[in-house]
């Protein structure tokens, strides 16, 4: 049985319909499987959780599954993330995410949403969610958000999206992708990436035939799993179905230009506090690393004043 | 679940609502007690961010009177057990939460707030 491909999405309707149906439906009806497939913490996020001083209080805005929400897992209960998202079956899940600690706190709204006192958080991170949205202005609020929820003086923010630039495995599985022509030509930006269609496959395989053709069936759903555990269908005799979630596959150095657009559009400066501050400016926000990471670009920041 | 540590922080956001938006009411709730580790580095360090007033009239609104008016300036054992309960055993499971301004109502259902808005309450 061939892969079901990665393909190129046009986004037509207004975006928040748009989303509603390739994004909200998709999570909602998926989030069981969805779910059993998303546990193990990516690196960096991990340590940059670990590093989170005991007393602060974080968001995880997009928390899905919830499966950050537990962490450090060494200092439980030492610092409490407090989970948003749109799908109420993902935070059906994310309210008992993880075995130490009791019930997590989720809240169901949406990462444009401001339900918050303002900068009343230490932290807030984003994985895999920005890049949901179908509009480069929704993508440069959704960071908005995230700075404007953490402490103007010592909020830290982490954010993952999906790449174009893939790792080797998922470069076999989408050869369509990356052709920068199909991308949408209406974004200014000159670092643009290109709107898809990434196929979800709830299957539904003899337990005997899994292994072979779950591998080829999942196989773009399984990149997206870092962890790429057997996340086949759960073995019941109704046919698969096959969900098209819509992504935003970033380029290289569009993540770091939305948030750029995005500080500057709240007045704040993009550079490290003493920079900042020998160029009079009150309040702004520190690059702390950038990178790649397993089909991810991620952007950590941190909000300094004066 | 909405435990007062998150309401603390939750605040109405409907279009145009920025003034006496926080804290939100609680209606009509069902709570649960549900224990949780006691973590009392946390409780000493995130105490200086909470908004204390708003965290005493909802623990009394939820039938909780254990925490002092002010917040004291010796911090004992008994003290932070107290706000330990408050902050993070009580469970409001169903009801709402009301904005004192704009009456918007935020339902909770099985322990989950919905914070959603229609995309015209949006700011």
């Amino acid at each position: 049985m061939p892969a079901i491909p990665i393909t190129v999405a046009a986004v037509t309707e207004l975006p928040l319909d748009y989303e509603d149906e390739h994004v909200h439906r998709v999570y909602d009806q998926i989030a069981s499987h969805f779910s059993s497939t998303r546990y193990k913490p990516w690196p960096i996020i991990a340590k940059f959780l670990s590093e989170i001083p005991t007393g602060w209080v974080g968001l995880d805005s997009g928390t899905g599954n919830g499966k950050y929400l537990p962490l450090p897992l060494d200092r439980p209960s030492s610092i409490w993330t407090i989970g948003l998202d749109r799908s109420r079956n993902l935070l059906e899940i994310a309210r008992t995410a993880g075995v130490q600690g009791g019930p997590r706190e989720v809240v169901w709204g949406d990462v444009l949403g401001q339900g918050w006192r303002s900068g009343s958080f230490d932290y807030a991170i984003s994985i895999a969610t920005i890049h949901h949205l179908s509009t480069p202005e929704r993508r440069t609020l959704a960071i908005q958000r995230l700075l404007e929820c953490v402490s103007p003086s010592h909020g830290r923010v982490l954010v993952y999206v999906w790449a174009m630039q893939q790792d080797e495995l998922s470069k076999r599985a989408i050869p369509a992708i990356g052709d920068p022509s199909s991308s949408r030509v209406e974004d200014p930006s000159p670092k643009t990436g290109v709107d898809v269609f990434v196929p979800w496959v709830l299957a539904s395989q003899p337990q005997d035939k899994k292994q072979s053709e779950g591998h080829s069936r999942n196989l773009i759903a399984k990149k997206r799993a870092e962890e790429s555990v057997q996340h086949d269908g759960v073995g019941t005799d109704a046919p698969s179905q096959v969900f098209n979630r819509y992504y935003h596959m970033f380029a290289e150095g569009e993540l770091e230009e939305l948030v750029v657009r995005a500080a500057q559009g709240l007045g704040l400066k993009v550079g490290s506090h003493n920079e900042g501050v020998s160029e009079g400016h009150t309040s702004g926000v520190a690059v702390v690393q950038n990178g790649w990471e397993r089909s991810n670009y991620f952007v950590e920041l941190r909000r300094w004043q004066n | 679940m909405v435990r007062l540590i998150t309401h603390n922080l939750l605040a109405c956001h409907v279009k145009g609502c920025t003034r006496n938006n926080f804290p939100l009411l609680f209606e009509n709730v069902q709570i649960e007690i549900q224990e949780s580790d006691f973590n009392p580095d946390f409780l000493r360090n995130f105490m200086p961010k909470l908004e204390w007033k708003a965290l005493v009239d909802a623990a009394r609104q939820l039938g909780d009177t254990s925490l002092p008016l002010e917040q004291p300036e010796m911090v004992d054992e008994e003290f932070l057990k107290a706000l330990h309960h408050v902050l993070l055993e009580i469970h409001v499971m169903e009801g709402a939460m009301v904005c004192q301004n704009c009456k918007h109502v935020y339902p909770i259902s099985n322990g989950i707030p919905n914070m959603l808005l229609a995309e015209h309450e949006i700011g």
